[in-house]
């Protein structure tokens, strides 16, 4: 231990006299050590984000739709492919009643919501009271759609208030201003409280019972499945489909949560063939296996920054050789220290100690450099960029720092054992 | 600690046949003597001492170190014997020059494990006996020749050693400072150390309890 403590005094007083070349020596170990620290949060960002997921809905996850693609028309005339219709839905709930979440939904883009003398247009989506455990990122005034409401088809809305939308450049900025038909119906939903009063849409008169904030977007978790609807108002789906404003070609896009990560493989099966059954053929329905889609998507950001870390290897191995080459350096060019050294009684493990300790406290202070840097770019520089600061837990810098001094280790073998091989009576000879 | 050499030879590597530095001394140094080892330049004395100190291997015959022969040694038998019963003085001195006078005198002793207060009071007792009192924290470059080369004395004396082994300690230094260096030799003999000192100085020399001429690599009657 003193040993060691002594090759470690002997080894900084070295490091300090050559400030240039230790410097250049730990630079490339700091660059892996760096690439390193933001490959491993990318990948334990990912791992957060899973966790989150879980956390705001389940993982075990399907949606079903109908085949829009599927044509049974013939010369004969058109005919409609089958759709999904509430009916369905209910016969799948009744079927499966273990099923976390049944939420089905269907899209009436474009309705003329009046309210106060006023003429905007909107979209409503017609919803079930499941709806709410889908990826919830609203805060709630007022009541949420409830199953009296469904049953009884009644005249109900809840009305959604938009979060400024997220930090992005100007190119997303632009689309959204163009695309967005119903900015007029967002300011009004802003500016107006209008919880318990009624709104018309189309011809049908509505009571708002709810009004949902949308969650800031640096409070919402992200979305693993990478997109989201848009909504502007809720309306039971019965009523929507009583009133008209979903015709009977409409057809509905369940999202099930099965619940149950464990027998989802198996509830997936089951409610092909419920499907399969209810329409006779596999060919006019879709299930989107979104467990799968998350797995993947995860699968591909590991990967990506897998190669990001082998980069970062790569990064170690150059520096490596780097404290290789300039133990070397220092061996030769202190041929004579080690010659009187042996002469006043170190052994061969004294030299080997102090070189290995000199090259490691090299990968140490590379290691503890590149952290630095990698927190700075992950943290400080990331959120200047808009790119949102990474996660970092403690133990990656850490493991970092091990890895460069592990290095260091390794790649300071060689030039350490041809400092304890040299001749003491040799060594001291040199110039 | 007694010297026994018998037929001693070295060649160095080189050349068709290799270079012959000694071929094939047999002498034997007593504990307590003061031995001066003579010749020119060239003729194999400092060879001589690095085989003596263990330092280097002879390529023929036996030294044996106090009844052990030196060739069955391990590497680290041989440095336990440099740290802890051979103390070296070089013509160059071999200070270290980014370390000051004091710590110098430390790193042998740093070597045999000691360590904090303790080691540094061995060390400057080293100095002052050396007559140094006041110049720990001066570095070599600091220091004239005769002051580097009490350093290199306190540090051959640091783990009291049997033996000194001096080789042209004198050679880089004035008339004055030679002659307090010399003294100081025969002090330490005179306290029971062993001094093998190789000088071409046949006055020194003479200061010497025996001399060992040395001429072609073999010692003349």
């Amino acid at each position: 231990m003193r040993e060691l403590f002594n090759a470690a005094r002997t080894g900084f007083a070295e490091i300090w006299a050559h400030k240039m070349r230790s410097a250049l020596s730990f630079l490339a170990i700091a660059a892996g050590s760096m690439v390193f620290i933001d490959a491993f949060s990318a990948i334990v960002n990912t791992y957060s984000q899973l966790e989150q997921q879980k956390a705001v809905s389940g993982l075990a996850r399907l949606k079903v739709t109908n085949n829009r693609s599927l044509s049974l028309s013939n010369t004969d005339g058109y005919q409609m492919p089958p759709v999904i219709d509430y009916e369905e839905v209910a016969a799948l709930r009744r079927q499966f009643p273990d099923l976390y979440m049944v939420s089905p939904e269907a899209q009436d883009w474009r309705e003329v919501l009046q309210y106060d003398g006023r003429n905007v247009v909107t979209s409503v989506t017609g919803v079930t009271p499941d709806w709410t455990k889908r990826d919830f990122i609203y805060k709630l005034r007022g009541r949420f759609i409830n199953k009296y409401d469904m049953d009884h088809k009644l005249r109900v809305c809840v009305i959604v208030r938009k979060a400024p939308p997220p930090p992005s450049n100007d190119y997303f900025k632009q689309r959204r201003k163009e695309w967005n038909f119903t900015a007029s119906f967002d300011e009004l939903a802003a500016h107006n409280d209008l919880l318990d009063k009624t709104v018309k849409i189309g011809r049908v008169t509505f009571t708002v019972i709810g009004v949902l904030d949308a969650l800031p977007y640096s409070e919402r978790p992200e979305n693993l499945l990478g997109y989201s609807n848009d909504y502007q108002v809720l309306a039971p789906v019965t009523t929507m489909y009583s009133y008209n404003m979903l015709g009977p070609y409409d057809s509905l896009e369940v999202n099930v949560d099965t619940g149950n990560e464990a027998t989802f493989d198996e509830t997936v099966r089951k409610i092909r063939n419920f499907f399969k059954v209810r329409f006779g053929s596999e060919d006019a329905f879709v299930i989107e296996n979104q467990m799968g889609l998350i797995r993947e998507r995860m699968a591909e950001s590991v990967r990506s920054s897998l190669a990001t870390v082998s980069l970062g290897m790569l990064a170690f191995l150059a520096g490596g050789i780097g404290i290789m080459n300039v133990t070397l350096a220092t061996v030769f060019a202190r041929t004579k220290e080690i010659g009187v050294r042996r002469a006043i009684g170190a052994s061969r493990r004294d030299i080997m100690l102090q070189f290995m300790v000199e090259a490691v406290m090299l990968g140490l202070i590379g290691g503890v450099i590149g952290s630095v840097l990698g927190w700075l770019w992950d943290v400080p520089i990331k959120v200047i960029l808009g790119m949102g600061a990474a996660k970092i837990s403690a133990w990656i810098p850490l493991v970092s720092v091990l890895i460069a001094a592990f290095t260091a280790f390794v790649f300071a073998i060689y030039p350490a054992w041809v400092a304890a091989g040299l001749k003491p009576a040799d060594a001291l000879r040199a110039e | 600690m007694s010297i026994v050499c018998t037929d001693l030879a070295k060649v160095y590597e080189g050349g068709k046949s290799g270079w012959p530095a000694l071929r094939g001394l047999s002498f034997e140094i007593r504990r307590g003597e003061f031995v001066a080892v003579t010749g020119p330049s060239g003729c194999g004395k400092s060879t001589l001492l690095n085989i003596l100190g263990l330092l280097d291997e002879p390529t023929g015959g036996v030294y044996s170190l106090n009844g052990r022969d030196a060739g069955a040694m391990s590497d680290s038998e041989r440095s336990a014997l440099r740290l802890g019963e051979i103390g070296f003085v070089f013509q160059a001195f071999h200070l270290l020059n980014r370390l000051s006078a004091l710590d110098n005198v430390c790193l042998p002793l740093l070597y045999a494990g000691e360590y904090g207060a303790g080691m540094r009071h061995r060390a400057s007792e080293l100095l002052r006996k050396v007559g140094l009192h006041g110049k720990e924290r001066k570095t070599p470059l600091e220091l004239s020749g005769g002051e580097r080369q009490r350093v290199a004395i306190a540090r051959a004396l640091a783990n009291s050693p049997k033996i000194i082994l001096a080789d042209e300690p004198t050679g880089n230094l004035d008339s004055v400072s030679s002659g307090e260096i010399m003294e100081m030799l025969r002090q330490l003999n005179s306290e029971g150390i062993t001094v093998v000192m190789v000088t071409h100085d046949l006055g020194l020399a003479g200061r010497a309890g025996r001399n060992i001429r040395i001429r072609d690599g073999r010692i003349e009657p």
